[in-house]
């Protein structure tokens, strides 16, 4: 591949964080599927998710560029099924995790929702995913975990990203999470003044159809100079 | 029906495989669990039943080595997620093939008044198709092991679809039309037979023709060699329904003659 070529790609799906022989590994998965062992690629990208958010971030795109392309090339389904069976024994320990490393819960979250933007099939989200999303962030609704604000910026962020199509799929759940927002918001002591900011304008987000209106956002978002 | 209903009562404990019973209609009965208080159907003498909310969780199917959880839900996210993308593909299909078929059925009722044609239960295809979820995924599942395949591959890749001779060429068990479980298990397997004729170059080639010779050409001769053109779920389908389905008859007479022949040598025919 030109040098150009191979530049884009390194930034398009944010791999400047693997080394060298991994970017390149990753490149051919997304070029040449059937020639590289899919299952490793699967578990680099998600070993690599759970320690770096920046990555996590956007790991959705990268995951359905190599399952459209598999799919493509060899009707395999391979990439896809391994990542989605890491995701679901992370899933099964993400206590453990939580206890662990907040860093690692808030990446492995950032992540699945990620999959779950990214990764639809035929034009609708994958179902499996649905109930652990949401357990997920109402996890992160909990009051233990709104004391924290890394994890109270994780859930307005994967709120903003998903949270329409996440409630049409199902509303009641995102009924669930809002009740535990509000009482969050109002009841809990020791929020600091960011968490309560963060949980505020997410509730005029939901409550504005998933929008914000020009005077909220002129709130929230524009700089005031000291 | 009310016998087997009698029978199941008192036998609760029979949950094999073998003892699911078809209903009327050609779907599959559900297994009873033990006792009869769970159930929330009393008596159904008149034949009629509903599904009880218990159901047996896994059994061992054809396709698998072992048990295997119901569709309705197996544990792992990777076969849930592969479980939508087929139960959607399979809607999906089957819209396409009431839209051809209500096509075609207006072509052969013009045809039908000139040639006065046989009992070809074609025209009223629409009405006669299969469209219980669970028969049709099973079907898919068989019909996809047989186009992961190499021969698959390189047969698709050889003879494109305008060029196939029904007969000569493997086509597709159409899993929209009604057969007996045992009709549709056996055409699958006559069709991965066929199939393996494309199969990538080995030191014998005569092989493939000696697994044909241990058919039992008994159980051919009774089934239906009448493929219709398959909506393939990736090209739009070219070919005229109504001239495919005249051509069935010229179906049933030599397969196992016709499939000896290998990739290299087939002839066009003109039909």
């Amino acid at each position: 591949m030109l040098p150009s070529i191979m530049e884009n790609t390194t930034d398009d799906y944010r791999i400047q964080s693997f080394d060298l022989d991994t970017q390149m590994l990753l490149k051919t998965a997304l070029k040449d599927p059937s020639s590289v062992n899919l299952e490793k690629v699967s578990d680099i990208i998600m070993d690599q998710s759970l320690k770096d958010q920046v990555f996590s971030k956007e790991a959705g795109r990268i995951c359905y560029t190599i399952v459209q392309a598999e799919a493509k090339q060899n009707n395999g389904n391979v990439f896809r099924r391994n990542l989605l069976n890491r995701l679901q024994q992370e899933f099964k320990n993400r206590e453990e995790t939580r206890g662990r490393s907040l860093q690692e819960w808030v990446c492995y979250v950032t992540f699945i929702c990620n999959i779950f933007d990214y990764l639809k099939v035929n034009n609708m989200p994958m179902v499996a995913l649905v109930h652990p999303v949401y357990d997920c962030l109402i996890r992160l609704a909990q009051p233990d975990a709104l004391m924290n604000e890394e994890e109270v910026d994780c859930l307005v962020l994967q709120l903003h990203r998903i949270g329409e199509q996440l409630e049409k799929v199902n509303s009641p759940r995102m009924d669930e999470l809002f009740f535990l927002l509000r009482d969050g918001f109002l009841l809990q002591e020791g929020l600091t003044s960011m968490a309560r900011l963060l949980l505020l304008e997410i509730l005029e987000f939901r409550a504005g159809g998933w929008l914000l209106s020009s005077t909220a956002h002129k709130y929230y978002y524009s700089e005031i100079a000291d | 029906m009310s016998d087997w209903t009698r029978g199941r009562r008192s036998d609760p404990h029979s949950s094999k495989p073998e003892n699911r019973k078809r209903g009327v209609d050609g779907s599959l009965r559900a297994n009873r669990e033990a006792g009869g208080s769970g159930r929330e159907n009393g008596g159904h003498t008149d034949g009629s039943y509903r599904y009880s909310e218990k159901r047996h969780a896994s059994f061992t199917t054809p396709e698998s080595t072992g048990p295997v959880s119901r569709c309705s839900r197996p544990a792992d996210w990777g076969s849930q997620v592969d479980d939508d993308e087929m139960r959607r593909d399979v809607h999906r299909d089957m819209q396409r093939y009431r839209r051809r078929i209500l096509g075609a059925e207006v072509t052969q009722r013009e045809r039908k008044t000139s040639s006065g044609s046989s009992e070809s239960c074609d025209s009223r295809e629409g009405e006669n198709m299969e469209t219980d979820e669970a028969v049709l995924l099973r079907r898919q599942k068989q019909i996809n092991y047989g186009k992961n395949t190499l021969a698959y591959d390189r047969y698709t890749k050889e003879v494109p679809k305008h060029m196939r001779q029904p007969g000569v060429h493997p086509k597709t068990p159409n899993k929209f039309r009604k057969y007996s479980r045992r009709s549709w298990d056996q055409q699958i397997k006559l069709w991965k037979v066929k199939l393996h004729a494309w199969d990538p170059p080995t030191e014998d080639g005569q092989d493939k023709v000696l697994d044909i010779e241990e058919l039992d050409l008994g159980d051919v001769m009774d089934i239906e060699l009448d493929f219709p053109t398959l909506p393939d779920s990736q090209n739009a389908p070219a070919s005229l329904p109504a001239r495919s389905l005249s051509l069935e008859g010229e179906d049933c007479s030599g397969t196992p003659v016709k499939v000896q022949k290998t990739e290299t040598t087939v002839e066009p025919d003109m039909a």
